[in-house]
Parts: structure tokens; sequence; C-alpha cells
């Protein structure tokens, strides 16, 4: 699951996230751009913060619509369309996998006639190899859902000295079978992640820098890197269109313009000169300062790209905290907070995001709307002061743990105004980004009341609410910030997990929502959305509900 | 010159130790900050277990001192971060490994200095030259339509913030009169002509800020100058006023004008932090700053190091070059 901050260099430089124009933005104009069809040929530009991309699978922590796709197949990958989330679809596998009638069990077969770069083939056994690497510490830092589900995965230290990983078995060299020690339904997502794409054995001579120029499975291969200042990207003859129905594979290169300021990214696609006609961000959002010169140019919001929804930010009220145990005293907080105010905060309805009420995020399979506290936009402080009279509770007294860049201050400020109103007194105490996620996650939990945002790392509300709300994920590093422990909703999550039915499954992440929301946890605030700047020449470039980013694997050029 | 060698060593030698107890500083501040580098390198999700194996991976899992010590060990044997063939190798003089740029401290700074460095000399030059030649106008033409420009010249540029002027800059130059490139930096072995292009504009905005203090400084010390005995005897042997500005009054300029110039440059080399962000350019003082953000103590220290060694350096060659200017300064 990614947490995601404001901080984008850091995030920039972990996610080789895309950039797309936008499909839903309702106030584009036709003829304003993205209207144009896109085109094989030509060298798309994208333009990053980042100052080290690394693709290597084992290191990495990209959703399934990013660049890193663009050289690495998985067994599976993610299929985008405006209006709903990404669905999963067969990759180097020929479907989304068989799974036993006991759900522990997952079998892929591979397509026939795949090859890399180089001509030879690929097989089985380079999956079940660059699994077994992502394992060792040295080559450790990316999405490692599978490495607790594997059979054996808790005590493997990777190929190099811990031999092989039996859980994981090639009877040819078309079959791929997995082990899991408990059902998971969201195998076939954990199978798209980057540590899922083959790496020949014999091609990993220097693990440290493999990432510099991987065994290429892709429509692309690494051409040249240079760090800090650029990435290009070439064709690989070897990859097959017909095998491939994730990947577009239009532009002939693309090319990482690295270690860019990101006011200068914005200002470089704002004027549309030259190159950057045909270049795009995938990581760096239009920050509220710019937000006035883009809606006053409509041929400039034109080439603005939303997302429908995003990343579910909320106040985690500190469970475990005396003064915040009592729910009645939670549930009086959830009709006080002013949503709108944070929500202005954020950059108003249209780039900062719609007020939220549901832990499951809209596009979601699982996401019903409801609202369990009704309140108006800017809350219900007469209805917080009745509940905290009820239940005998006066002089309420909250610390918030925020962070210090300057949204986040101006979050904390609009709630903190917001519960004045309800005779709450609110302390802000300001913190530095990593600083304050070591406080949030950390063992002692000393805080009542904290602001984060979280997107799930695939598109299953498994995502939205197991490293929320699961015992299991308090004060050891876990994302439970409010510390809420149900066994109830344990329970009724460890079942869930196991659900290889999605429908089943989207029901009964819905209803736990639903289950945990009566406790008030946390208050959601707002549906972050997520807008990206694209030159003119750049075509289908959208935002999904999920992932928020746009699906660099389909972006294609006009001439 | 016996008496100049010894005074060199000695002062290396003192540098060795002010180096050694700056390192355990910055060692001591970064490890007593609520933050922990390790979780960075730990992957999703950072369960407990991996957490430590990252942290042992990157040999954090040491107390402060046994780490300050492994640094010390790398600068003299290298260092291997992991075992078997997937090891992380930084090869001596190992001043330090930055996991998320994923390269050794020492080629990372040897590959931002050349930024850094085309930045602060060229700035240096301009400043130099400028400060020198209108601080001797002034100086010489005390009190009229010159010197009260020059004079008001030096107090705008010492009481502009460098991040503003950069700013403004940029804005004039490059968006509204479009005449220079506003980002980026090529490297002088690509073309020398984009690479001075490209940085024109930082030149000039860092030495018209850095030459206001070299103006008042030279005009102050030269009308000093132009008052002492020697020049009056210069003035009475019946030289020409040119020869005695510029042989006998310059020289006594100099010995001040050098000691804040290489303390100057020396501090400049070591990272341009506010012109480096507001122009783009990926030098040393955005290292160090971005390191700051990422808990990248490695990265941190390496430079912090480093820009307190050109400092030092700076020093100890002004000080060599105050026994060349001034005979009477000795280096006993």
């Amino acid at each position: 699951m990614k947490r995601t901050t404001r901080a984008f260099a850091v995030a920039a430089a972990l996610a080789l996230a895309v950039t797309a124009c936008n499909a839903n933005d309702k106030s584009a104009t036709p003829g304003g751009g993205g209207t144009a069809a896109a085109e094989q040929g030509g060298t798309f530009h994208i333009l990053t913060t980042s100052k080290e991309l690394s693709l290597d699978p084992a290191k990495s922590q990209s959703l399934g619509i990013s660049a890193i796709h663009l050289v690495l197949r998985g067994l599976t990958s993610w299929k985008t369309s405006p209006d709903k989330a990404a669905e999963i679809v067969p990759d180097l596998a020929t479907d989304t996998g068989q799974v036993s009638a006991d759900g522990k069990t997952w079998t892929y077969k591979l397509k026939p006639g795949l090859k890399y770069a180089d001509g030879s083939p690929i097989v089985a056994a380079d999956i079940k190899y660059g699994v077994e690497r992502s394992f060792a510490p040295e080559l450790s830092g990316g999405l490692g859902y599978h490495k607790s589900l594997l059979v054996g995965g808790d005590k493997y230290a990777g190929p190099y000295k811990g031999g092989e990983l039996a859980s994981i078995e090639t009877p040819d060299d078309s079959t791929v079978v997995f082990k899991l020690n408990k059902p998971f339904g969201d195998w076939p997502w954990i199978v798209s992640m980057p540590a899922f794409a083959p790496v020949p054995k014999k091609a990993d001579t220097d693990p440290a820098h493999y990432g510099e120029k991987p065994a290429a499975s892709g429509p692309y291969q690494v051409k040249s890197y240079s760090p800090g200042s650029k990435l290009e990207l070439e064709r690989n003859p070897s990859w097959d269109k017909a095998s491939d129905p994730a990947r577009t594979g239009l532009p002939d290169a693309v090319v990482y313009d690295m270690g860019l300021q990101a006011d200068v990214i914005n200002q470089r696609l704002i004027a549309d000169a030259g190159d950057d006609k045909f270049a795009a961000t995938t990581g760096t959002s239009v920050p509220a300062a710019l937000i006035p010169t883009v809606t006053g140019n409509p041929a400039v919001k034109a080439r603005v790209a939303t997302s429908p929804s995003g990343a579910l930010e909320y106040l985690a009220m500190n469970n475990k905290r005396p003064a915040l145990s009592n729910p009645a005293v939670r549930k009086a907080i959830e009709y006080a907070v002013d949503k709108q105010a944070v929500q202005v905060a954020e950059g108003g309805p249209e780039f900062g995001g719609e007020i939220a009420t549901t832990l499951i995020t809209p596009g979601m399979d699982g996401y019903t709307k409801y609202d369990l506290y009704q309140a108006p936009p800017n809350g219900d402080p007469e209805k917080a002061k009745q509940l905290l009279a009820a239940a005998g509770v006066s002089n309420l007294s909250l610390v918030l743990a925020a962070d210090n860049a300057p949204t986040g201050l101006s979050v904390a400020q609009a709630i903190q105004q917001g519960l004045k109103k309800a005779g709450i007194t609110v302390t802000i105490k300001p913190y530095d980004s990593d600083a304050l996620t070591e406080v949030q996650t950390g063992p002692k939990g000393d805080y009542d009341l904290t602001v984060s945002s979280w997107l799930p790392d695939f598109p299953s509300a498994i995502g939205n609410i197991q490293p929320l709300f699961a015992s299991s994920e308090i004060g050891n590093g876990g994302y439970n910030m409010s510390r809420y422990s149900n066994p109830a909703v344990d329970a009724a999550i460890n079942a869930a997990t196991g659900e290889s039915d999605r429908a089943k499954a989207a029901t009964a992440w819905g209803a736990i929502d639903q289950q945990i929301m009566k406790d008030a946890p946390l208050v959601p605030l707002i549906y972050a959305r997520n807008a990206f700047l694209h030159g003119s020449k750049v075509q289908n470039f959208y935002l999904p509900p999920y992932p928020p980013y746009p699906n660099t694997l389909i972006v294609g050029l006009s001439k | 010159m016996p008496d100049l060698v010894w005074f060199v060593i000695r002062r290396l030698l003192a540098t060795v130790l002010v180096m050694l107890a700056l390192s355990l500083a910055v060692y001591l501040i970064f490890y007593a900050l609520p933050a922990d580098p390790a979780r960075l390198g730990c992957g999703k999700p950072c369960t407990p277990d991996r957490l430590e194996q990252a942290r042992h991976f990157m040999q954090l899992d040491q107390s402060t001192m046994q780490q300050y010590l492994q640094f010390l060990k790398g600068i003299v044997a290298g260092r291997t971060f992991g075992e078997g063939a997937a090891a992380v190798q930084c090869n001596a003089p190992c001043f330090g490994y930055s996991f998320p740029l994923a390269r050794p401290v020492t080629t990372l700074i040897l590959s931002r200095l050349p930024i850094t460095a085309s930045i602060a000399i060229g700035a240096a030059v301009l400043w130099l030259i400028a400060g020198v030649s209108l601080g001797l106008g002034a100086a010489l033409r005390r009190g009229r339509l010159f010197d009260r420009f020059a004079v008001g010249f030096a107090l705008v540029g010492v009481a502009s913030p460098s991040f503003l002027v950069g700013l403004l800059a940029i804005l004039v130059f490059g968006f509204w009169l479009n005449m220079v490139p506003v980002n980026g930096y090529v490297p002088l072995t690509d073309s020398p002509v984009d690479w001075a292009w490209h940085l024109v504009l930082p030149w000039v905005v860092l030495a018209a800020l850095n030459a206001a203090s070299y103006i008042r400084l030279t005009r102050a010390q030269m009308l000093e100058e132009l008052n002492l005995d020697h020049i009056t005897t210069a003035r009475a042997k019946g030289a020409g006023e040119g020869r005695v500005v510029l042989l006998h009054g310059l020289r006594g300029v100099l010995v001040p004008i050098v000691t804040i110039f290489g303390l100057d440059l020396g501090g400049l080399l070591g990272g341009a932090i506010l012109t480096e962000k507001v122009f783009s350019m990926q030098g040393l003082g955005e290292l160090l700053i971005s390191s700051v953000g990422q808990l990248d103590v490695a990265v941190v220290v390496g430079v912090t190091l480093f820009s307190a060694f050109l400092v030092i350096l700076a020093n100890l060659v002004v000080d060599v070059l105050h026994g060349v200017l001034d005979p009477r300064v000795g280096h006993a």
C-alpha cells in the first residue's frame, strides 16, 4: 500500500509513475488539446524530479501503470479506463491465474514464443528467479506483499546465499506454481508487481547494478542511463504486440528528463514549447499556487489531467488515548470537522478532491456511497456539542501532529478552526515529514490527532482497509494511525482476504467499511485528486479513479 | 622555504583533526533525529522483520560509535554492505555509501563538483574584477557621482537575498526577455558555448551580490592606503599617480581582498545552495539539501566534510599567499 505524502521528491523517487491528459476533465474543450489521435512514432519525454531511477524489479515500488513496466512485463498487468478502477489482465501468463480449491496454490502458464530483447526465450525459471532475488536484503526496498504470503518466505534470504525458494515450482519451462501459507484472493494483483518480472539468472552477474540495464521483456529496452540527468528507452525488437493486452508501444522512444525542480516541470509544461509538446509529468502534481494560472487559460487547462478519485485523506483519532478511547467523543468529532475548509486548503473541489465519508474510495470494487455522520460540508458543531455533553465531556483539549509543509499546516489549521466551534481546543504540533511518519507509525503514539492520506498499491478494497485498521499494523511501522483494534473487524478482514471470488470479496469489504465507521476510528476528509500537466501532442493521457496516475503504457503522441 | 613547508604540514595535520571532530559531530547530530533511514530501504509493506533486515544490511543496527568507526575504517580499507554476489561494494577511500542514490559518496561528490565549480569560479572571477575595479574607481573619485553610485550599488547588493535576485533575473531575462536559458546545466565538455550560456545568469546574479562587499572593502582599504607613509614617499620620489595607485596602493589592498576572496570561493565551492536551487542545477549544495530531506546520512557527512575541507584549504592558501604579498607576515 502506498502512503501518500505531499513530499513529491521522495514519492517520485520511489515510484516511476506516469503522466496523462485528462479524458475525465469535464471542462476540457474540444480543440484545446488531447483530441488528435495518437500515432506510431515520436519520442515521449517524461519530466521528473527524481535523480535516480532504478529499473531493478526487486527494488521497485512502482504501480502497474508506471514506466518500469514499459521495459518489464509481469505475469499479469493492469488495464485502465477513465471512469473505473484498473482491471487485471493476463500479461506473460495466459490467464490471471488458476487457484486450487483451498485457495493456497496458484498456477500460471506462460504464453508461447515470448522472448527477451536479445532473442533468448522467457522461461518459467526466470519468473521464479526474479521473485527469489527480491528476498535478498541487498535488493530490498520494493513492493513485497508476496514475501509474507509465500510458504517459507519469512525465513528466506534470497538466491545468492539461501538457495531456492521451494514454494515456487516450475514443473516445466512454461508453468509457474506458487504455494501460499494462507488463501489470498488478490494474488492475481500481486503477480503484476515488479518483482514478478522475469530475470534470467545468467543476466544477473552484477545484482547491485542490474537495474541500470535489465533484461527487457516489454516494448522498450534501456538505451542509456546517466544518473541525475537522463534515462533513454528505445524499442525492444523482440516484443510481440499481439501477446500484450496492456501496452500499446506507440512512441519510438521514451526519455526521462531527470532531476528537475517541480516548479520548472510545471512551468515548462504550461509553456508547451519545442520538445515539451511531447512531454508530460507522471508524478508532479499541479501545486495550489499554480491553479489560478492553469484555470485562467483554457488551452492550459485542457492539458491538465485530474483524477476522479485518489488517496483517502483522513484525520486519525488515536483510540488508545484516554480522551479519545470513548467512541462517543470520536463520533462528536466526526460531526464537528469542517471538511469543506480542508477541501479548500487542498485546492478546492476541482483540484483538491471531493469530500469523503467512506473508507473505500470511489472507483474501487466494494465502494458504496454512505454517510454515517451526516452533517453540512462545513461540519455540525452544535450536534458535536450535544454529543459531548451527553457523554459528560467538557473542555476537551487535543494535540494534532501535523506535517509542517504549507499544505499540511493549512489542513491542520482548518481542522483546528472547525473543532474550536464545537468547543474542542486543538494544539498543532508540526513535524518534518519523515519525523511525522516516525511519530505516527512508531510504538509511542504520542498524539491525539494526526492527518495522513493513503493510496493502496493495487485496486482492491483490502488495500483501503487492512493497513489502516488491522490490529497487527499498530505501532510497529504499520499505518494503523488511529491505533484502532477490534477483534471482530480483524476476523472479518481475515475472512475477506481469503475470498478469491471478486464479487463476494467486494461485498465483504464494503460491509467491513461500514462496520469500522460505526466505531468512528478516523474522520474521512477528502478523496484527494491528482492533477498532472502534459504537452499538447501527448495523447491517451488520463487519470483513472485508481490509480490516480496516468497510464504510461498506453500514452502515444500526435504529429 | 623550510618555514613554509613546516607551516603547511602543521596546518594539514590540524585539518585532519578538525575534519575528524566535524564528522563525529555530524554523525551524533543525525543519529539524535527521531527518524530511521532504514525505513526507506525496507520495502512495502515494511514489516518489523524486514526493517531489521534492512538495518542490518545498511549497518545501521550497530551503535553510533561503531558506525562512526566503520566510516573511518572505510576511508582506509573500503566497505562491503551485505554478503555474497549481491553485496554492495564501496572501494577505498570510501567516505560512505548512499543507498537512496545507489552510489558511493565520493562518486556523487565528484559528479556534482564540476557543476558547483563552474558556478563558483565563473562568478568569483566576475565579482573579483567588478568589485575591485569599482571599489578602486570609487576610492579615486571619492565623494563624486561614481563613488555614490558604487557605494549605493554595494549597499543594495549586500542587502539583497540571492534567491530573490535570482528569481527576478529568471523572470526578467528568462521569461520576459527570453534572452538566456532559465535552468539546467550543460557540461563544459559537451559544448563550451552552451555551458557558458546556461551559466551566465547565475554568474551575474552571484557576482552582483558578492561584488558588493569587495567594492566597499577595496574602497575603504585604498583610501586608508593612500594616506600611508610609503605612498607619500613614493609620490615624493616623483612616481606617477598610476604607478602609485596600482603598484604601491593596490598591493596593500590585495591582502584583505585575497583573504575574503579565498574564504568566499572556498565556501561557495562547497555548494552554492540557493543559487543551485533557484537555477535547477544539480551541484553539491543541491545534493546536500536533498540528502538531508532523505535522511541520507552518508551523503550529508560526505558533503559537509568536503565543504569543510575546501574552506580549510582556502584558509591555508590565503595564509600562504599573505606571505607572498606581504613579506612582513611570517609563517613560523
